[in-house]
């Protein structure tokens, strides 16, 4: 039998792979709440509702992988070239800042609505606002929260592509993460 | 605060000489005056909202105004809340029907009593062509030189009006809310 080749932590694994879903359910949520007509209002509410909640799991799963990540031995990445390695390095910043903004303008541009609406995490914690309805701020926030969560979408989308790609070309490194 | 415009349009008002009973009659809309509704929403929230547009003519005395009278005509095509979409929801045939009934109304009649400052007017509210019994809580908030500023309050019953679609997150009484600053 060969060596164990390095993989990233159990919890780091599992975070991960959290964060995956939540975000795919965050993302769907977000299509469905905005298509949704208003004569559907209260499947609206909930689809609102459910994607903040979701969205700011996100974030908090999202500064765990990040704590995580700084204070563990991060597990070399074998068997693909350096430029390949850092493209990988960069691309998994992006996403970790990508990660980090879309749930944070979500929380700002939900705040800055003309028509208050609170957020209630899964309709049971309230989460305070600290923003008061601003059209001016909202006109900005709305559509950049959406181009930087499109931008996540198709980034985690070839972030799982190139992966396929690699274990498909003989480099396991789909068994470093999952599982 | 008053702002010059509306310094300017309280100046004009009374818009006619003194009647019997030396009440006056002041005709204002939304330029000094303001009709505003509220809903909650699975007990968790409330929305508010207003109407941009009406006509309302206040029989009062300012020195009595539990005397007063009062008929109000709103245009409901002008009905305004901040949520996306939710203008056209308000103005279609579930809610205010504009198409068919682009007005409401009320007229009311205060009974000369009052009670601790509130006075009740009490009359009839037209919405959706249906006209039911409504009152108000009216109140003057504050007089201060030549300006009152009067409030008043009610309770409606959407589903009394034949508003009845989306009662579980649409509660079904709505709070009437109604400002205005006349000279006196």
């Amino acid at each position: 039998m060969s060596e164990e080749p390095p993989r990233w932590s159990l919890a780091q694994r599992r975070l991960h792979a959290w964060g995956a879903i939540l975000i795919v359910l965050t993302f769907a949520l977000s299509l469905a709440m905005v298509a949704l007509p208003m004569s559907q209002l209260l499947a609206k509410f909930l689809a609102y509702q459910l994607h903040k909640s979701f969205g700011l799991l996100v974030l908090i799963v999202t500064l765990l992988r990040l704590f995580l990540r700084w204070r563990r031995v991060s597990p070399e990445l074998t068997g693909v070239t350096p430029p390949w390695q850092r493209a990988a390095r960069l691309g998994q910043a992006v996403l970790y800042g990508l990660l980090l903004v879309v749930p944070a303008l979500g929380y700002l541009t939900a705040q800055a609505a003309a028509g208050p609406v609170p957020t209630t995490l899964f309709l049971v914690i309230p989460v305070p606002h600290i923003l008061d309805p601003n059209p001016a701020l909202y006109a900005w926030l709305r559509p950049t929260h959406q181009i930087a969560a499109w931008s996540l979408i198709l980034l985690a989308g070839s972030h799982v592509a190139l992966a396929v790609r690699h274990q498909l070309q003989g480099v396991a490194v789909l068994r470093r993460i999952w599982g | 605060m008053l702002n010059r415009r509306s310094f300017i349009a309280l100046a004009l008002v009374p818009a006619f000489p003194a009647r019997a009973q030396e009440r006056l009659r002041y005709v204002f809309d939304q330029s000094i005056g303001r009709i505003g509704f509220s809903a909650r929403h699975l007990g968790l929230f409330t929305s508010t909202g207003q109407f941009e547009r009406f006509q309302a003519t206040l029989l009062i005395d300012p020195a009595n105004p539990a005397n007063a009278s009062v008929d109000c005509v709103v245009e409901t095509a002008e009905v305004s809340i901040p949520f996306p979409g939710g203008n056209d929801l308000l103005r279609s045939e579930s809610f205010f029907d504009v198409a068919r009934h682009p007005t409401a109304r009320f007229q009311g009649q205060a009974n000369g009593l009052t009670e601790a400052g509130d006075f009740p007017i009490a009359g009839d509210l037209a919405v959706r062509g249906i006209t039911r019994p409504f009152r108000m809580t009216a109140r003057l908030v504050e007089r201060q030189g030549g300006v009152a500023r009067f409030q008043a309050e009610g309770e409606m019953r959407r589903g009394e009006f034949g508003m009845v679609t989306d009662r579980t997150f649409i509660s079904d009484v709505i709070r009437l809310k109604v400002d205005v600053r006349i000279a006196v």
